[in-house]
């Protein structure tokens, strides 16, 4: 069977990546176009890519390409997504698909009707730690769920013109881990609680958002899970997440790139956590768009999809308005009033 | 060193705990114990009076300062009665689960001039000092987040649990204390969800036994705190404190330090298993710092105020579980009347 082709839209860094993923790791995969609209041709030169275009129709035009990777923009997930589900191409799309829930319900309806796959990009779910986690969770191993934790907290704040078409903390940052809680303990938010604060950068502050912030909440199944977030450690990108139960609890640690330990007068000194979610998550970046194209190839369901999104969205929404109504917030309310995207 | 001559009310757990340390501190003496319910066949022996009667105890014009170690319901009194005997006291937590009769008492021990230490032991764990530390000299910048982590590793006796004052009051307010003493800040509003998942009973008293909290800080810091009455693999007792130059963490401590590798895995040693172990030696020096501060006749490192904040902080906890909504600890705090005089 010959390799799945693909075609990338958007090349901003992670498009880059999961291009470079596709072309070196993914055996199964044939990257025949990228399009962009700031393209750097050499670099797709060099990766042996043979189309390389700005035009995005390049792309959902070519009869022979049957699925598609969008990393463009976020505000523009839907209408490509409905675009490349129109030309019958199945679709692989980055968080958020959207900031409104309505948007990706929109989403989801084109590809159901166009029957064409759409998978999201929690890469987390394909992290071979949090892999194991969910297998020792779901297998029984801690017993009952009652509590989850999941800490996430970023190397260093992003520039504040970022922060300001990002969708906020809550919906660029924390959007994971409502999605690795789901994930994980395999139950729905019911109700959550935020409290949020700027405590890194002040210019964050004037951009309307928050750059610390904790979330608790209450799932479905009765446990009880709490999210920290902030945008800066300085000591690299710190991912820990426990899970806490009847029988007992699972932990999953930070990685590191080497595990030397030195010991001198001043102390006993390892390696600081990764300094990126490219090189944390590297292992899972590259088996998200392996099971896309296997789910592709083979006619399977995507592990990841609209839905996830979808709920993974509410959440988000539910927590902003949480921290600024200042009260706790049921998902359920959150399905009738949330809207997405830039607050003032 | 001057030697100190002390006296105690109650021996029961926590009693015997700070009677026997005593009797092994220099420069302090043990001599009674009262307690209306003991037996004193087996201990302390004969080197220590003992009696039925706690007057027995503050009447004596020898004994310079009282550890009171009785039930919770008579901490105050004995607080009180100790106070006006002018002798200094060591109360254990909380003098009162009523934030008006903790008024009451801190006032009676400033108008009779004496010492009062309360049991927040954690704060003299040597770990979580150092943790503290850290966070004082700088070492993690500006605090962000605190979070702390205590999971009990068995529910107690539903009896036990119907005369605590809740979870929170028995529980959490340690962990409370020690937010406010890591961070140096003070918990100006809390949210709390509970639930009902270790034992049903627990429910059916009118308890929680799982926990998350989290609270805004008077410095604009947030912190976590999330109970568990019950851990099966040990008492689960972490700390960490995240600021503007990083973070610093507390493991939980364990009998021994081994991994034991073998085909079936990478086995690390359990916690230790519940408080009088993981604290035992935070019992010691908090005393040792409570003679320290008669000596030296400086304020005792955890004292009446600290345990009226954290008392505080439960109230609105509990409020706040009960209501659902987050609840200002200040408001709280100033909606109580001041006494009259």
């Amino acid at each position: 069977m010959k390799p799945t082709t693909v075609g990338v839209i958007g090349i901003g860094r992670i498009g880059r990546m999961h291009t470079e993923n596709l072309v070196h790791a993914v055996p199964d995969a044939h990257v025949k176009a990228v399009a962009s609209p700031r393209l750097d041709k050499a670099w797709a030169e060099n990766l042996g890519i043979p189309v390389r275009a700005t035009d995005v129709d390049v792309v959902l035009d070519d009869p022979e390409i049957e699925a598609v990777v969008i990393t463009a923009p976020s505000g523009k997930h839907v209408e490509l997504i409905r675009r490349a589900a129109a030309a019958r191409k199945h679709i692989f799309c980055e968080k958020p698909v959207a900031f409104e829930p309505q948007a990706i319900q929109q989403a989801q309806a084109a590809v159901d009707v166009a029957g064409v796959k759409l998978q999201v990009g929690f890469n987390r779910r394909f992290d071979p730690s949090l892999l194991q986690m969910w297998l020792a969770v779901r297998g029984g191993k801690v017993g009952e769920i009652h509590q989850l934790r999941v800490t996430n907290r970023d190397p260093k704040a992003p520039p504040v013109d970022f922060v300001k078409r990002s969708g906020g903390l809550f919906f660029d940052f924390a959007i994971h881990d409502f999605d690795t809680i789901r994930f994980l303990s395999g139950s729905e938010i019911v109700e959550l609680f935020a409290v949020g604060a700027v405590l890194v950068d002040p210019e964050i502050g004037k951009a309307g958002d928050v750059d610390t912030a904790v979330i608790t909440l209450r799932l479905a199944n009765g446990a009880l899970g709490v999210i920290d977030c902030s945008r800066q450690t300085n000591y690299g990108y710190d991912q820990r997440f426990e899970v806490f139960g009847s029988k007992g609890s699972t932990f999953v640690d930070n990685t590191t790139a080497t595990t030397m330990v030195s010991s001198s007068k001043r102390g006993v000194v390892a390696d600081k956590p990764h300094e990126t979610f490219v090189e944390r998550y590297r292992e899972a970046f590259v088996a998200e768009l392996a099971a896309f194209v296997a789910s592709v190839r083979e006619g399977l369901p995507v592990r990841v999809g609209a839905a996830d999104a979808l709920a993974a969205v509410r959440a988000a929404g539910a927590a902003r308005t949480s921290h600024l109504e200042h009260r706790p917030v049921l998902l359920s309310e959150a399905v009738q009033s949330a809207g997405g995207g830039q607050r003032q | 060193m001057r030697p100190i001559t002390a006296g105690i009310l109650g021996a029961g757990r926590i009693g015997k705990i700070h009677a026997n340390n005593v009797m092994a501190m220099p420069g302090v003496r043990l001599k009674a114990i009262a307690d209306p319910f003991a037996d004193f066949k087996e201990w302390p022996g004969p080197a220590i009076a003992t009696s039925k009667n706690p007057e027995d105890v503050l009447k004596d014009p020898e004994i310079e300062a009282v550890l009171v170690c009785s039930p919770t319901p008579s901490h105050a009194d004995f607080t009180e009665a100790a106070a006006r005997a002018g002798k200094h006291v060591f109360c254990e937590k909380p003098i009162a689960v009523d934030a008006e009769r903790v008024r009451a008492t801190l006032e009676t021990v400033k108008r009779s001039g004496v010492k009062l230490q309360e049991g927040f032991n954690r704060r003299f764990d040597p770990t979580f000092a150092r943790v503290r530390r850290a966070v004082a000299d700088g070492e993690v910048g500006d605090v962000h987040l605190v979070r702390i982590t205590a999971r009990d590793p068995a529910a107690p006796p539903i009896e036990y649990v119907k005369s605590s004052g809740g979870m929170f009051a028995d529980m959490t307010i340690h962990d409370f204390d020690m937010v406010r003493f890591l961070s140096g800040s003070e918990v100006e509003e809390v949210h709390a969800y509970g639930a009902v998942l270790v034992d049903p009973a627990i429910g059916v008293a009118g308890d929680i036994d799982t926990a998350v909290i989290s609270m805004r800080l008077s410095n604009g810091a947030l912190a976590i705190i999330e109970n568990s009455r019950q851990a099966v693999f040990g008492y689960d007792q972490r700390i960490e404190v995240f600021g503007s130059k990083g973070g610093i963490e507390a493991f939980n401590e364990t009998p021994a330090r081994t991994v034991l590798r073998s085909r079936a895995g990478v086995r690390h040693e359990n916690p230790l298993y519940f408080f009088l172990e993981r604290y035992q030696r935070s019992f010691v020096i908090e005393l040792e710092a409570f003679f320290a501060s008669i000596r030296g006749d400086r304020e005792p490192p955890a004292g009446g105020n600290d345990g009226l904040m954290a008392l505080l902080v439960v109230l609105a906890a509990k409020q706040s579980l009960v209501e659902n909504r987050p609840v200002r600890v200040e408001k709280l705090a100033s909606a109580a009347p001041k006494k009259t005089r």
